[in-house]
């Protein structure tokens, strides 16, 4: 059941990129998150084709490591943070990720020795459970999971974290059909049970192995909204409503801090600056350096509270400045190096409120993420914190609310229409978690593949 | 004393917002049949009202016959589609629309004791080791709403299984979706499979990761950016184009 009860900071000013209430260290120097200092976060994926056997896919990682570290020793960027995240064939064969990360690792601590680069290494093991298709606490799929933590925390990763998929069968009937019922439940409920029956026992490997248990983002489903929503000239998921779908996100994303997790977060789904307002962790944005990934209205807003500066995904290929790897490397050592000459020169509230009034009222996307909204969206999360559904009801309603009441915030007729709507669905929703639940496993009874059991129900 | 987002009152030097400047003005669906029993179920249809569409079906079925119903839930959605093309829709509404049409389309059926007969058949599946399926399940939704036969093969479908569904069941067109780049790799598994079948139809590949680039470097790879593409690619296929012409059109390969 939920646990965060008040906030971690006293108001959205105390917050700011670089520093967080309760910083962590993890691998070579080591990388100190939320000390004072933003850190870069390359992501490098894999070519299709690699993957078709173990001695293609090793070599891959090695040049792709290979390119983010010969980089960062090249340009005179002091750290650099590396995320795999796993590919299916490395989360179904524990072994190959496992031959992965201590190639890596070994790279890293060449490059520590020889240069003093610090670094560190997180394992993003991927969530192969497909909620409609297996049931979720009992498939082959969770033990190959679960392996994988293992395999990799022994073998050389300081970070686990996932992008857990609970919910996510719900979800997707659900913001198809602006049904916001369906969203709270899919994200708020659903997705919320199956991170509290995970979560302790990713923190528990972690523990086993001394290794930092990071965290897990609502990329299944707040992601997808945001990304269906698209920008000004896509017409597929009302901006609102995938805004409000994101405030769910923050309230659902607790439960791995509630869990045993401490950061870093995951980035993906961008809930994480209500994560951080919240529970004081250092977190993991991306923003303008995830342009390779996807386009976005919030790219350097979301730079406000950042910890760790991310570019969600790159593929491995050539570029006229060199591999994509070592290209978006630079991008964000240069990036991270703003802020941190910003730190230094006392300047970090300038570039924050640079940033804020770059994207806060470009999109409803920015505008939810500005610090200060983060914070009321965070307070009226721990103010609910009696059930995994009030608080993520609660977490909507506000997101609502703020938007709806900020004038500068324009909204298109339509949007004005989809926010009303939505707004009125929620509020009509029951005040009692077991009069809610009782309802959505009736009504989702519907969604092919739903199996209540895959909850405990 | 630090000036912030508060102080500026003009974010035009900044960021313009196209969508306020461009948003289509509301405009109510159109009628498409004078007959207030016929236009009851396009309504239904354009509102996505599962219950009106069954209700004034049902009227509509014992007095006028299924295939009247049939025809006019098709002009419903033809009616939902044109206010999605104007904006005035998004695809949730387009959803609940094909929903609704569906709850129609199933009476009727019933009453005329044989499926409609479809435009094409279309293989749908999501790539071996790939389980982001939205993507798929929003364009069989909108191929289906056209109507088109769809084979939903669901996600993380093995090659084999594909190619067996397309020489089953006939298909005009195969799909597949995915979002990574190392699941995609299947697409073109599923091609070579068909031409040793002896198959000779388009595989259109979509999703996250999916590229133009990758696509078009293999046979019968046809490559598509959005889901609502699909409807019009499905017409091309059921129509004969073959794959090479399909790229053609839909595709710029250098």
């Amino acid at each position: 059941m939920p646990k965060y009860t008040s906030m971690a900071y006293g108001s959205w000013e105390e917050m700011i990129f670089g520093t967080a209430k309760h910083p962590v260290s993890i691998g070579f120097g080591p990388v100190e998150l939320g000390k004072k200092h933003v850190h870069p976060q390359i992501v490098p994926h894999p070519r299709p084709g690699s993957e078709a056997t173990k001695e293609k896919i090793l070599k891959e990682y090695q040049r792709m490591t290979e390119d983010a570290l010969s980089h960062c020793a090249a340009l005179g960027f002091p750290s650099i943070v590396i995320e795999f995240e796993h590919i299916y064939q490395m989360t179904s064969q524990p072994e190959w990720a496992a031959a992965i990360f201590t190639q890596a690792k070994a790279q890293m601590k060449g490059y520590y020795e020889k240069y003093g680069l610090k670094s560190a290494l997180i394992s993003t093991v991927a969530d192969l459970r497909k909620p409609d298709m297996v049931n979720m606490r009992k498939c082959q799929e969770i033990d190959w999971m679960l392996a994988t933590f293992d395999s990799t925390a022994a073998n050389g990763a300081d970070v686990l974290s996932i992008e857990t998929m609970g919910g996510k069968e719900v979800f997707d009937y659900a913001i198809q059909r602006n049904d916001m019922k369906g969203i709270i439940f899919g994200i708020g409920v659903l997705s919320s049970i199956d991170m509290a029956w995970l979560w302790p026992q990713i923190v528990a490997t972690a523990k086993k192995h001394g290794i930092t248990p990071g965290g897990d983002t609502d990329c299944a489903r707040g992601n997808t909204a945001m990304f269906m929503a698209g920008g000004y000239t896509a017409t597929d998921v009302p901006h609102t409503v995938a805004a409000l779908a994101r405030g769910c996100s923050a309230a659902r994303s607790l439960v791995a801090y509630e869990s045993g997790a401490t950061g870093p977060t995951k980035d993906c789904a961008y809930e994480d600056p209500i994560i951080k307002a919240i529970t004081g962790v250092p977190i993991t944005m991306e923003g303008v350096a995830s342009a390779c990934a996807h386009a976005e209205l919030q790219s350097n807003l979301v730079a406000a509270v950042v910890d760790l500066w991310s570019n969600e995904a790159v593929e491995y290929h050539d570029m006229f400045g060199g591999s994509s790897v070592e290209v978006f490397t630079e991008i964000l050592g240069y990036n991270v190096a703003q802020m941190n000459a910003a730190i230094e020169l006392g300047y970090a509230k300038e570039l924050q409120a640079i940033n804020i009034a770059s994207d806060k009222y470009r999109d409803v996307h920015g505008f939810m993420l500005s610090p200060d909204n983060s914070y009321e969206i965070g307070k009226a999360i721990v103010a609910n914190a009696d059930s995994y559904y009030l608080r993520a009801k609660a977490a909507v309603l506000k997101t609502a609310e703020l938007i709806a009441g900020d004038k500068k915030m324009l909204l298109s007729d339509f949007e004005k229409d989809a926010l009303t709507k939505a707004r009125a669905d929620v509020e009509a929703l029951p005040d009692n978690e077991g009069d809610f639940i009782d309802m959505c496993l009736s009504e989702y009874s519907k969604v092919p593949g739903f199996d209540p059991t895959s909850y405990g129900f | 004393m630090l000036k912030t987002v508060n102080d500026l009152t003009n974010f035009d030097p900044i960021f313009i917002r196209y969508d306020i400047k461009i948003a289509p003005k509301k405009r109510a669906a159109a009628d498409v049949s004078t007959d207030p029993a016929l236009q009851a179920i396009a309504k239904g249809v354009v509102e996505g009202d599962e219950d009106m569409v069954a209700d004034a079906s049902k009227a509509a079925i014992a007095s006028k016959g299924p295939q009247v119903v049939i025809d006019t839930l098709i002009l419903g959605m033809a009616e939902v589609s044109k206010l999605w093309d104007d904006g005035v829709y998004y695809l949730p509404q387009v959803i609940l629309s094909s929903d609704a049409l569906m709850v129609g389309l199933n009476m009727a059926e019933e009453a005329l004791g044989s499926a409609v007969v479809k435009k094409g058949t279309v293989v749908m599946h999501c790539a071996h080791g790939d389980i982001h399926d939205i993507g798929k399940n929003v364009a069989a939704a909108l191929i289906r709403a056209n109507g088109y036969k769809v084979i939903d093969l669901g996600s993380d479908v093995p090659e084999e299984t594909v190619v067996k569904a397309a020489k089953d069941n006939k298909a005009d067109l195969v799909t597949g979706t995915a979002l990574m780049t190392t699941t995609m790799s299947a697409f073109h598994r599923v091609a070579e499979g068909l031409t040793k079948e002896g198959i000779d139809i388009p595989v259109v590949a979509s999703g996250g990761a999916v590229s133009e680039e990758w696509v078009t470097s293999w046979d019968r790879g046809v490559y598509a950016t959005f889901a609502k593409q699909g409807p019009e690619m499905a017409a091309d296929a059921a129509a004969g184009m073959s794959w090479e012409d399909m790229r053609a059109k839909w595709n710029l390969v250098l």
